[in-house]
Parts: C-alpha cells; structure tokens; sequence
C-alpha cells in the first residue's frame, strides 16, 4: 500500500491491519491515521451527547391528537351504515307489494272501441242504462244476450252510426225501404269491451 | 426466557396504517429524535426543527404518504421528507444559516477553546468546536457527517436521502472529513484569543 492508497481507504476502512501496516512504516500517514481515529473518536462522542437532544413532548401529544383525530374521522367514514340497505329493502318491499296487489286484482282490461265512432263520450255507471232492465229510463235498450253490468262496472258509452237494421235487433220496427239507412245511436260497453246497450239518437221508440 | 425482538419499522408502519396508535406512538420515538436532530444541526433553529419533525409524522399519517419498503427503508423515507421541507424553509427564508454556501474554508465560529482543537476532542470544549467546525461545513458534505458519522445513517440509505449514488455519499464523507481536520487543525495553528482577553468597546445586548 503506498501513501495515496492509504489516504483513499482510511475513510473508508478504518484502522485495518493494512493501513496499520503502512501507518508503522510512513511516520506522514501515522500522523494522519492518528488525526483520523481522534476525529473519529470526537464525532462518536458528539453524537453520544447530541443523542438526548429530541423534540419537545407536546409534539408528541401534538401528534397522537392528530392520529386520533384522523382516525376516528376514517372509522365514521368506513363504518356500514347500516339504515341504507335496510332502508333499500324497505323500499323494494313496498314496491313488491304494491305491483302484487295490482297483480291479483280482478282483470279489468281496458274497453275496445269497436268501429271508429267520430265522437266518443265516457260515462260513469250513473249514466248507463239499468242492467236489470230490458229498457232504462234513458232511452238504452238492452242488447239480446248481452252479459249484465255489476253496478261497480266501469262502462263506456260511444256513439256511432249504425245500418237502420240494427234497430231490429234491439226489437224496434223499421220500415222495409229505409232498412239500409244509417242511423246514430249510442252504444254502452262493458269493461270487457263487448257492447251492452243501445240508444238510437233521433229515432222514436216504437 | 423468550425475549421478543422489537418489532420493525416496517411492521409498526404497518399497524400504524391499520389505525393503531401504540404502533404510530412506538414509531415516533423510535424515529423522532434523530429527525429532529438532523434538521437541528442543518438549521441550527429548535423551532425550525421541531416544525419539520411535526411536518414529517403529520406526512406519515396521510394515506398516500408514498412510503414504499421496496424502495428503502422508513428511516430513510423519514430522512428523506425532512430534508425535503428543509430546504423549503431555506427558500421561504426561515433558515438564515448559509446552507447552501460553497466554502470550505470557512472558520470556526469562536469556540470557547484556545489551542489544540483536535487533542481537545475528548474534553466538553474539543467537542463543542467540533460541533460548531461541522455546522461550517457546506451543505453537501455537512448533511453526510449529520447522516453517517452522528446519525449512524448507513450509506445506502444516506444515498436515497441525498438522491445520488452510494460512492457519492463515501466521497462527500471522506471530503468532509478532511475539511473537519483541516478546520480543527487550522484552530489549533491559528487559535482565537479567549473572550477574557478582549476588550469590549460597546455592548450590543
């Protein structure tokens, strides 16, 4: 090892058995080594005594306040609120039940317009003839072999015209020649759609 | 009887992210001190120091705090955040030691010893001027003599610190050494006259 090794390792290596070799042969490099393992020495005792310089105790408390604080905050936000799927299930509940009821009600479909009057007029039941008898006071025939109306029935009432040979069905006369003339009458249907009764506009009831 | 080791940084870390706090409390005091230390010796400012080491645990509560094993150890992360708001005191002014001064050759501060600095070494007043010849150091190569020679950072870590290779931080310590030398035995050459032997003209205070 000569002097410029022996500068480039002391850092490094210490007091090795080769530079010790070196330092017992070059009274320049023992010197050196000396100052070396003086300042070494210096820096272990600074340090030993710096060691109890640390930071005052509030930051500490300072801190674990912080810590606390934070955390609480994360478990109020990580925590399973609990009335959110409760509160979904309530509400799909309510919808099941809801469509089951409108499910298992009696079928009641919508009235089918048959033909295409020009004008179609909706009555309540107030309006329709009364089912019990062959004619209402209203001037409605009932039709032959027409089912009956329960007084709970929505009816609709639509007027259209008609062959002058329908008033036959419904037992009126009509003279032979004027058989194939239209006429407007008023048609009640039932909730199923199918026609109940009858009223012919303008037409005196023979 | 079994003794159980202490657990690692790594493992406290850990917890602490699990949401304990005896693992948070048992990090922070494994690891303060030299925290604070460092950023005491670079600032030369208590109130500098304890700032930063708030600033550095406060950092480690966060949730992306970026603290990564694979990348080195915590003590180093540690090291690493607080230099980092350092320097950022430095460029707001806060710390109005000349870190960044690139003299070598500046003197000691008057130490409260006359003569043999480097003999001396082993007495409270050898000590104190070496405190005092590494707080002259320029900031590069006072950082390593904090980190390795009083810290006992070892160089691995030190280079993750500072952010440059390990042969880096062994040619700054080994620069920074022979400028502690040379200042100690410049001292011893050229000693300052003791306090008693002035004369005030004025005081100041």
């Amino acid at each position: 090892m000569n002097c410029q090794e022996f500068r480039e390792s002391i850092a490094e290596a210490g007091a090795n058995a080769d530079l010790l070799q070196h330092s017992g042969e070059c009274e320049a490099c023992a010197a050196v080594l000396a100052d070396h393992a003086r300042l070494c020495a210096g820096l272990r005792t600074l340090a030993a005594d710096l060691r109890r310089a640390e930071a005052p105790k509030r930051l500490e408390l300072g801190l674990v306040a912080a810590f606390r604080s934070q955390h609480r905050l994360a478990r109020r936000a990580g925590r399973p609120q609990w009335w959110i799927p409760a509160l979904s299930w309530a509400a799909a509940a309510c919808v099941l039940t809801v469509a089951a009821l409108f499910l298992l009600r009696p079928h009641q479909p919508l009235p089918a317009h048959r033909g295409t009057p020009r004008a179609v007029e909706s009555a309540s039941i107030a309006d329709a003839p009364d089912p019990y008898t062959a004619e209402g006071d209203d001037g409605f025939i009932a039709l032959p072999n027409a089912r009956g109306l329960d007084p709970n029935d929505e009816v609709n009432i639509v007027r259209v015209e008609v062959p002058r040979s329908a008033m036959l069905e419904a037992g009126l006369a009509v003279s032979e020649d004027r058989v194939s003339e239209l006429v407007e009458a008023d048609v009640v249907l039932g909730p199923d759609g199918l026609a109940r009764a009858i009223r012919f506009v303008d037409e005196p009831m023979m | 009887m079994k003794v159980t080791p202490p657990e690692t940084d790594d493992e406290l870390f850990v917890r602490l992210r699990r949401g304990e706090e005896s693992a948070f409390v048992a990090l922070y005091r494994r690891r303060q001190g030299a925290i604070y230390r460092f950023v005491l010796h670079m600032s030369r400012s208590p109130e500098v120091a304890e700032d930063v080491t708030q600033e550095v645990f406060v950092a480690l509560l966060r949730d992306a705090c970026g603290y990564d094993p694979d990348r080195g150890t915590l003590s180093g992360y540690l090291f690493g955040i607080a230099r980092k708001l350092l320097l950022r005191q430095i460029e707001r002014g806060r710390v109005d030691v000349p870190l960044e001064s690139d003299s070598e050759d500046a003197a000691i501060p008057e130490l409260a010893v006359a003569g043999n600095a480097l003999e001396d070494l082993t007495h409270r007043e050898g000590i104190e001027a070496l405190r005092r010849a590494i707080g002259t150091l320029p900031r590069r190569y006072r950082e390593v003599v904090v980190l390795c020679d009083l810290e006992e950072v070892d160089y691995a870590d030190a280079a993750g610190v500072l952010g440059c290779p390990i042969g880096t931080v062994r040619s700054r310590l080994h620069r920074a050494r022979a400028l502690l030398l040379d200042k100690l035995l410049n001292h011893e050459r050229h000693p300052r006259p003791p306090v008693s032997a002035l004369n005030p003209i004025r005081c100041l205070t």
